[in-house]
This record gives C-alpha cells, sequence and structure tokens, in this order.
C-alpha cells in the first residue's frame, strides 16, 4: 500500500488527470443506473395499474358524465371510477401552479375539464374501455396506460441510447488516460522490469503493482463518485417525495433480483454502489492490462 | 549440466555472434568465458538466461532444452540463474536487502526464509552492515557484491557473470574475486571477462572466444592476450 502511495504522490500531475476521468466517468455510470432503474420502476408501476381517464368538453353537463359513469359501471370491467369535478381539477391545478400565480390569475374552474378516473379489473381491457368512450356525447378526450407507457418506454429507450453513446466515450477516454498514465510510470521502470524478467519474475508479479495502482485510484474514484450520487439523491428527497406523493414504491429489478428503487433504500446504494464499482474494476484492469502488455 | 552443441547465432543482416560452438559445463565448474569484444562471451549468456534464441544448435540446462522453451519454461529456466553484470543493475529505490530478497520474491518465498538467505548472503559477500543502505550510498565494490549476493540466493544453482569486474578498481577486483572463489565451490558459474590477470590468478577451466568462434577449451588453463 505504501509502494503505490508513494508512487503515486511521486506523479502527481498524472494521477490527477487518471482520478478526474475515473471519477466523471463512474459519477455518470451511476446516474445512467440510476436513471434507467427509476424509468423502470415508473414503468413497472404504471404497467401495473390499468387505468383510464376520460376528459369531458367544457360544456359537458353533469346529466352526459352520469351517463358514461353508469356505461362504464354496467360492464363490469372496472373496479373502481372516480369522478374529478371542475372544482378539484382546479384545486389540483392550484397545487401545481402554486409557486407560479400568473399561471393561476389566467384559469379559472369553468375553463378546466371534469374528468373520470377509471380503473380497469385486468390491463387488457384498457383498449376496449378506451374504444367504448371515446364515443359517447360530451367526452373530449380519453387517456390510458398505453400513451403513458409508450412514452416511457420511447424516453427510457432515447435515455439508453444518448447515455450509452456519452458513456462509451467516457470509458473508452478512461481507458486511454489510465493506459497513457501508467505507460509512462512504466517506461520509466523499463530497467526494473528488465532486471525482474532476468531473475525470472512472471508477467503477474511485475504487472502486480502497476494492477495495485490502478485499482487503487478505481477504489476512490468510486468512493468519490459514490459519494457525490447518494449526496445528491438525498438533496432531492424532499423533491422526490412531493413528486411521487401517492407512490407507495418503485420496483425495477438489477441482475434478476426484484429491487425497490423509491423510497430510497440501502440496497439500492449497494446495487449502484456495485455497478460503478464493476465499471471501475473492468476500466482499471483493461488499462493496466494494455499498458503492462507493451513492455512483456 | 550446461550443453552447448554446434551452436551459431546468426543475424538478419548475416553477420554472426556465434558459430558452431560446442562445449559442456558440469555441476559444480567454474569455467572462464573470455575473448576480445565481440567475441561472443554475452551472447553465451544471453542464450542462457534464453534472452535471445540460436539460429542453429540446441543448449541445454539440466537436460531442458532451452530453444524450444516457451515463455513459462523460459522464466522457470531463469529462477536457476542467478546473474552479475558489469553494471550492477541494482534497482536504485530499493535498499540492500531488499534489492536481495528481489531474488527470492520473485520465486515465491516465505518471508521467513527470505530473511534468512539474504543474511547469509549478506554475510557471504562481507556487507552485512549494509543492508538497510540504498544504492545511492554505496560504492562500485559493494553495489557488485549486492548483485552477487542478489544471484546466490533462492536455490539459484547456475551464476553468469558477464564482466563483473568491468568497473571495479584493482583492490575491489580481487575482493569480488575472492566472493566468486567461495562461489565456485557450491555452484556452476560462467564467468565472462577479458581481463588476463584474474583468469591467470585462479587456474580454472577457459573457454577462448573469437569472432564467434570458439578458439580453445583448457580445463585447467591460463590465458594470454
Amino acid at each position: 500500500m505504501n509502494e503505490i502511495i508513494n508512487s503515486l504522490r511521486r506523479t502527481p500531475y498524472q494521477t490527477f488527470a487518471a482520478l478526474s476521468v475515473l471519477f466523471f466517468t463512474l459519477l455518470l455510470s451511476g446516474l445512467l443506473f440510476i436513471s434507467l432503474t427509476f424509468l423502470q420502476g415508473l414503468l413497472n408501476y404504471v404497467e401495473t395499474r390499468p387505468r383510464v381517464i376520460v376528459y369531458f368538453q367544457i360544456k359537458a353537463d353533469e346529466k352526459q358524465i352520469n351517463a358514461v359513469k353508469e356505461l362504464v359501471k354496467n360492464s363490469n370491467k372496472t373496479s373502481e371510477i372516480k369522478y374529478v369535478s371542475k372544482e378539484e381539477a382546479y384545486e389540483i391545478y392550484k397545487e401545481f401552479t402554486q409557486n407560479d400565480p400568473l399561471l393561476l390569475e389566467m384559469t379559472s374552474p369553468e375553463i378546466l375539464p371534469a374528468s373520470l378516473e377509471i380503473d380497469a379489473i385486468k390491463p387488457e381491457y384498457l383498449p376496449e374501455l378506451a374504444d367504448m368512450l371515446k364515443n359517447q356525447p360530451g367526452v373530449d378526450e380519453v387517456q390510458y396506460q398505453k400513451d403513458i407507457i409508450d412514452n416511457l418506454l420511447s424516453l427510457t429507450s432515447k435515455v439508453r441510447k444518448i447515455t450509452a453513446v456519452f458513456f462509451g466515450y467516457l470509458m473508452f477516454m478512461s481507458i486511454i488516460v489510465l493506459t497513457t498514465t501508467l505507460s509512462f510510470k512504466i517506461a520509466l521502470k523499463r530497467e526494473e522490469i528488465g532486471i525482474l524478467k532476468l531473475l525470472g519474475a512472471s508477467n503477474m508479479y511485475i504487472r502486480k503493482p502497476f494492477i495495485g495502482e490502478s485499482v487503487f485510484l478505481g477504489i476512490i474514484a468510486t468512493a468519490l463518485a459514490n459519494i457525490v450520487l447518494i449526496g445528491a439523491l438525498i438533496s432531492m428527497n424532499t423533491f422526490l417525495h412531493e413528486y411521487f406523493a401517492g407512490v407507495p414504491n418503485l420496483m425495477s429489478s438489477f441482475v434478476g433480483i426484484p429491487l425497490q428503487v423509491w423510497p430510497f433504500n440501502l440496497t439500492f446504494a449497494i446495487a449502484t454502489l456495485s455497478v460503478t464499482a464493476i465499471f471501475s474494476l473492468f476500466i482499471t484492469l483493461v488499462s493496466s492490462y494494455v499498458a503492462t502488455n507493451r513492455y512483456l | 549440466m550446461i550443453s552447448f552443441q554446434n551452436v551459431s547465432v546468426r543475424y538478419p543482416l548475416g553477420n554472426s555472434a556465434l558459430d558452431g560452438v560446442s562445449f559442456d559445463v558440469e555441476d559444480g565448474e567454474f569455467v572462464y568465458l573470455v575473448g576480445p569484444s565481440g567475441a561472443g562471451k554475452t551472447t553465451i549468456l544471453r542464450l542462457l538466461l534464453n534472452d535471445i534464441q540460436p539460429s542453429e544448435g540446441s543448449i541445454t540446462v539440466n537436460d531442458f532444452e532451452i530453444s524450444k522453451a516457451k515463455f513459462k519454461q523460459a522464466t522457470q529456466l531463469r529462477r536457476q540463474i542467478g546473474i552479475v553484470f558489469q553494471d550492477f543493475k541494482i534497482l536504485p529505490e530499493s535498499n540492500v536487502f531488499e534489492n536481495i530478497a528481489l531474488s527470492m520474491l520473485v520465486k515465491g518465498y516465505q518471508k521467513a526464509r527470505i530473511a534468512k538467505e539474504v543474511e547469509e548472503a549478506l554475510r557471504l559477500t562481507d556487507i552485512a552492515n549494509k543492508k538497510y543502505l540504498f544504492p545511492a550510498q554505496l560504492s562500485a565494490g559493494e553495489l557488485q557484491r549486492v548483485a552477487i549476493a542478489r544471484a546466490v540466493v533462492g536455490d539459484r544453482t547456475i551464476i553468469l557473470a558477464d564482466e563483473p569486474t568491468g568497473n571495479l578498481d584493482p583492490k575491489t577486483t580481487w575482493e569480488v574475486m575472492k566472493i566468486f572463489k567461495k562461489l565456485g565451490k557450491k555452484k556452476t558459474v560462467l564467468f565472462a571477462t577479458h581481463n588476463v590477470d584474474i583468469v591467470n590468478s585462479m587456474k580454472r577451466r577457459v573457454i577462448i572466444l573469437k569472432n564467434g568462434k570458439l578458439i580453445k577449451d583448457k580445463k585447467k588453463g591460463g590465458y594470454e592476450l
């Protein structure tokens, strides 16, 4: 350990460069993991709650609304129907716009639509219910999870693609920077490596200190990235609690194991740490192998 | 036992470093390899270390054919050989003890055994009082003693010395030779030199090389320029 620390102290600029690149790569890999598991959790949550929302026209009267309610009730495909009046819609809107009074000023209960939130017994009933509701008098728009799921799926796919490109680039750069740093150090120790080889040292024996050094940097970068990630999640906790009000939990999966993403918990923190640690190990091992291979 | 049979080393441009050299060295034998610069002395030592490969012929060490050695086998072979160079090749950032211990560490010996053998080697080479000093604090003679100590520890049965006294003053040269004399009784030593006085002072076997060819192989000989 002392040898590793001494070696790192002898080349502070290279150490700083390698550590910075590793840190940002691992931070991004952690963010990618958190966002994707969150989106997956949301998707799973929405999929397990089959719901259709019917928005009525502004001029729709109570008679029309009740008729629709009755029609749906008699289909025997619903578990719960909740009526949201114009006034209740305005209250909800008020809550959403409490930080923006100007928006609220421009709105009144009269211009907001009344709606019905209809929970279906099974997700398969959703298209059927939506079709049935679309053509009823007074109905303006019918929304059901398919739209939300499609949007979420599209978002997840975009996030995956964009972050994979950025992450791939950062990972490549990390390997290059770490390999260059190690190569520089190895070049300084070329004579020492030559002596070791003549004494009969195995390739692994020669590689060990360099692997140790890069893995040590990886451990520090992983720790720093996780401290920042956990700090960010803790600081966002209040906001997320408000945002996910009414959502008891979000479940995703990690290597086939069910993982509770929300509310934050120790298991999720350990999963994030594991992911960043695996990436860190991959980067440092590949870099040290490539760097040492040139001299063996 | 070391055996060279009709060994040649040719470079791509056609010039040869060794040309049809054959000789055997028994276990525990002390052999001088002598000849002017470019005679092929260092080439023989490099071949034994598997640092270069022969173009022709066969080299065996303890019945093991070096020229056919794969990487792992070459490593195993090097673990039987101790090396002493003219320029010492001592690690500057390690102290005397660590430099000598390195020879055993690469072979995976236990710490207790390393400590014991290194202490013995320090006594043999008369540098026991310098074991915690760093190379920058040592004289050339002391550095060469460290190199000899490193070559003898860890069950290394063959010692290859490539002009080990080349950088030493006459007094230190004789002190170093005294150590080699002691070694000659326990290990197989191949000692490359062009120092006539050293060769003639110890009546040992002398292999004389010139332009890559073996000119003479004297069992208890001397050497003249």
